[in-house]
């Protein structure tokens, strides 16, 4: 009966053990399952189609050359591939430019019809319809359905995922916000922290210390709609102020707050690394009439080193994942940044901004998984690095 | 410099040229010694006023939350709903939200991380199993928050059909702080010398009675210090939440775990953001962001005061 | 002239008494070992005379030390031109995480030697003083690491070699090594003597017969018996001496 207790309890450990590991994986399956259907979802809005004239030869456009078509940043067929021929956009609301209501009937009924006759006589044309509206002997060629491309994913410069007919899933504009913010969060708070934990380490008095710490500790419980807050009210007219901005809400923003978020780990981590080094390495130094601070940067910095680059590494980490107060301070515009001081976007401001509006199943929904995984890859890098720095000994 | 002298010692240890010391020293000049000094002054300068930099900012944070959401905060503020589009009233319906998300997320993430934690130092001891377990916990630890989120709103409310509720929330929090709970636990274990156990397991004890009766109750005061703390962490999440369970406006308060909640985190970020007039609106705005202070603050003074309490009873 | 001479040395760990009323005196050139058993306080005085227990919070110390006629305990002394005078070797081997060269080489930088050919001429000196030039003088750019445990103890002798000090300091500097290493060490010490001043620090009796012409004999924060090795040794004049010498307790 002892025994068998003994097991029991063994196997419920056991068990309880298993979760943060079966956790990662269904982290990983869902993620990557919602994320790959991204990639089996069509170019063109879904009950939609674009049908052009036969004579056309082109027969196949990518998403963005649709989107750049409809927004009439592409007005001619030879951009895509096509003959010299002005391209002519007409939506399904633009049908009434080429015909009256009565033609088109009271309840549309005409629609087939008439689009197919539009399609017909004009070359030029390419046209956005709901699929319902194609006639079984529509005169004209419908564009082959595409699924969207792992290029327009990875290589797209555009996020706009509510753009008709075509929306836009590129990742860049959103990956390189991220790294913009994530990038200056450290620099700024690179040197702080490590200025900090040399002085915790090594200069400050027991005492001093005593009261630091904790209140180093106590930055790291502030949670990060609070800072996101006090950079909106703070920081962000702050920054306007000084730099005559139109907007606040910019890269530099989110970096000087997520600088704030990052110390507590860079301080904590660089300063345990500090208190490894052994005594004896210490003493060596300062009985060779080195000075304490000769010790400290010739000494105790170059041993550490590895610690100080996993805390850095783990600050960019904390950065690149952060949302809540990106979210608030950064402006979120979807563009490629060219300064800091512009707004942009980061990957995890974006999923928070839009789960919410994007329905289930969709391919902006998708998008966002897709995103997640970026970022939970993203973050596999680097606790992969750590545990490579970490092993790293002389 | 002198002349070296050459010498051959009679041992077949190899050997060994001697030199006298230099005249006067290797370098001894004045002006490198005070540069020597003046480095040290200005660098350690330097650190000191950066550490209080640092400690200004947190200042400058706390006080400004402090001193702003102060003249909010009042009675009424704690006890009674938002009106008028969240422009007046209370934050009631939050603070509950939130102690229902704190409850629940420690009614999972504190059993499955205790035991983890014990199996892990108790049982897989330095084996492959534990080494993997630690691994995936780091994982999961470094894993950003609104992957979270992401996670919990594929599985929770949409798989399991939970939908938005105070169940798919918790869930998703309590795996969030998991990591945190097993690390604690297991340092604390491994904080308490291989001698304990083996005088136990002398006595005839099993196991399990080891770790039951000597072990847990000597690991208990660290442990239940970090579980305070992951209580704070948890408190002041809101990526997590905010497809899984929060609320943007509920006038009343959840009947059973599959409602949806307000919650404080996010309360601040839609009242700042999106509320119906943000102006209108700052001051519950800084209010909210007080009470949330507040819980990251009395959590760690209660830490440090449970520490501190413990450790004395230790030592007598 | 005297190079070392402690007078009325108390030094107090907080309330711990630690070491009372120490007087030695030490002549130019000559080889000093302190024993006697564990927690006596030898290798508190050792530390005394470099001042490296200023390291140590809540410590106290009366009475003066005084190094080639200066105190070193006067206010205006300046701490690191002191520890240029008075060289120390560790218990364990205690190389930096840097090469053999620039272990070496290191004392003389932080002493603001920037004068490359010099360093080099000095670098090469010391380590061949401390009987390792063989051995290294191919991978003097390898990590001091790559050393086994008695090569790197000689490594940190040179390095203490490198900034010409007046007087070596050995805190059982045998101690973590093999038999074969300890006997290199201890013949390095016969040679180094003709032209530093040495005081080291050891448990093992042997050791100091071997290598000291003086002897102090330390138990319970006491200086019990300080005179010629030969005559610690083999007439010892205090009680409590002989039983340690012949192994009675210890």
């Amino acid at each position: 009966m002892k025994r068998f207790l003994e097991k029991f309890v063994e196997g419920a450990l056991l068990i309880s053990g298993s979760v943060t590991s079966i956790t990662i994986l269904l982290i990983i399956i869902f993620l990557f399952k919602e994320a790959t259907g991204l990639f089996n979802s069509p170019v063109v809005e879904e009950g939609y189609v674009l049908a052009m004239n036969k004579s056309n030869p082109v027969k196949k456009l990518n998403s963005y050359q649709i989107k750049h078509i409809f927004d009439a940043d592409i007005t001619n067929w030879d951009e895509v591939g096509g003959k010299e021929e002005p391209i002519e956009v007409v939506r399904l609301s633009d049908l009434t430019n080429y015909y009256t209501e009565e033609e088109l009937g009271a309840d549309f009924e005409n629609i087939p019809a008439k689009a197919s006759e539009l399609t017909a006589s004009r070359p030029g044309i390419i046209l956005f319809l709901p699929e319902q509206y194609i006639a079984k002997n529509f005169d004209g060629t419908l564009l082959s359905k595409e699924t969207m491309q792992p290029g327009d994913f990875f290589g797209g410069t555009e996020w706009y995922p509510t753009a008709s007919p075509s929306p836009q899933y590129g990742l860049l504009p959103l990956l390189l916000g991220t790294l913009w913010v994530s990038l200056g969060a450290i620099l700024l708070s690179l040197p702080f922290g490590i200025a900090v934990s040399v002085y915790l380490a090594e200069i400050a008095s027991m005492r001093i210390r005593n009261i630091l710490k904790p209140l180093v500790e106590l930055l790291a419980g502030i949670p990060s709609v609070v800072y996101g807050f006090f950079g909106l009210v703070v920081i962000v007219p702050f920054l306007q102020e000084t730099f005559k901005l139109p907007v606040g809400e910019t890269a530099l923003a989110g970096s000087i707050v997520l600088g704030i978020m990052a110390l507590p780990t860079i301080i904590t981590v660089a300063e345990d690394a500090m208190r490894t080094v052994p005594r004896a390495i210490k003493e060596a130094s300062l009985a060779l009439g080195a000075t304490h601070w000769q010790t400290i940067y010739r000494v105790i910095i170059p041993y550490s080193k590895s610690g100080i680059t996993s805390a850095a590494v783990l600050g960019i980490g904390r950065a690149i994942g952060e949302t809540m107060a990106v979210l608030m301070v950064t402006g979120n515009a979807a563009v490629i940044p060219h300064t800091l001081l512009e707004p942009v976007r980061t990957i995890p401001a974006t999923i928070a901004a839009e789960l919410g509006e994007a329905p289930v199943g969709s391919g902006h929904y998708e998008a966002l998984f897709a995103l997640g995984c970026i970022l939970f890859l993203i973050t596999l890098v680097i606790s992969i690095s750590i545990e490579f720095i970490g092993r790293k000994k002389y | 410099m002198k002349t070296t002298k050459k010498q051959e010692t009679n041992t077949n240890f190899g050997s060994s040229q001697f030199i006298p010391p230099v005249a006067g020293g290797v370098s001894g000049s004045s002006s490198s010694y005070s540069s020597k000094r003046w480095s040290q002054a200005i660098a350690f300068t330097i650190f000191k006023l950066m550490s209080y930099a640092v400690v200004a900012i947190l200042v400058l944070i706390l006080g400004f939350i402090v001193s702003k959401g102060f003249q909010v905060i009042s009675w009424d503020f704690l006890t009674k709903s938002p009106e008028e589009g969240m422009t007046k009233g209370g934050i009631y319906p939050a603070i509950v939200g939130t102690l229902y998300l704190v409850l629940g997320s420690s009614l999972f993430s504190f059993p499955i991380g205790i035991m983890s934690g014990i199996y892990m130092n108790e049982y897989a001891t330095g084996n492959k199993i534990a080494a993997f377990i630690r691994i995936m916990t780091n994982n999961l630890s470094a894993v950003p928050s609104v992957v979270f989120g992401l996670f919990g709103m594929a599985l929770f409310v949409n798989v399991m059909g939970f939908g938005d509720s105070i169940i798919a929330g918790s869930l998703t929090l309590g795996l969030l702080s998991l990591p945190l709970v097993i690390r604690t636990t297991e340092e604390s274990l491994k904080a308490i010398d291989f001698s304990y156990r083996e005088g136990s397991l002398a006595l005839g004890a099993t196991k399990l009675q080891t770790i039951w009766k000597v072990i847990m109750p000597m690991a208990f005061p660290n442990i239940i210090t970090g579980l305070i703390l992951s209580i704070g962490r948890v408190s002041g999440e809101t990526a997590p939440i905010l497809f899984t369970v929060a609320a943007y406006f509920l006038p009343k308060l959840p009947t059973s775990i599959f409602d949806q909640v307000m919650a404080l985190p996010y309360h601040l970020y839609v009242i700042t953001t999106s509320g119906t007039n943000i102006e209108i609106s700052r001051g519950i705005a800084y209010g909210t962001a007080l009470v949330l202070i507040f819980i990251v603050l009395l959590v760690n003074v209660i830490a440090t005061i449970l520490r501190d309490y413990f450790s004395r009873k230790v030592k007598m | 002239m005297l190079i070392i001479d402690a007078k009325n040395v108390d030094f107090y760990y907080s309330d711990f008494h630690a070491l009372k009323n120490i007087n030695i005196e030490v002549e130019k050139n000559k080889v000093i070992a302190l024993i006697g058993p564990s927690g006596c306080g030898k290798s508190t005085f050792l530390r005394l005379l470099n001042r490296m227990n200023d390291l140590i919070d809540g410590t106290r110390m009366t009475g003066s030390i005084l190094v080639e006629g200066e105190n070193i305990y006067a206010p205006n002394v300046r701490v690191d031109e002191l520890r240029k005078k008075v060289g120390m070797v560790f218990q364990k081997p205690n190389p930096f995480p840097k090469t053999i060269f620039e272990n070496v080489a290191y004392g003389l930088r932080v002493n603001g030697n920037t004068d490359n050919t010099f360093i080099e001429e000095r670098v090469i000196e010391s380590i061949k003083s401390a009987a390792l030039w063989d051995e290294v003088k191919d991978k003097l750019n390898k990590s001091a690491f790559a050393l086994s445990g008695g090569q790197q103890q000689r490594l940190c002798i040179a390095r203490a070699l490198a900034i010409s000090p007046k007087v070596v300091l050995m805190d059982e500097p045998a101690s973590a090594l093999d038999p074969i290493s300890t006997a290199k060490i201890e013949e390095l010490i016969y040679e180094l003597k003709k032209d530093y001043t040495i005081v080291i620090v050891t448990h093992n009796m042997q050791q100091a017969s071997r290598v000291s012409d003086k002897t102090g004999y330390f138990y319970l924060g006491e200086l019990v018996e300080f005179d010629d090795t030969t005559k610690i040794f083999t007439n010892p004049k205090e009680y409590s001496t002989q039983n340690y010498i012949t192994g009675r307790f210890g």
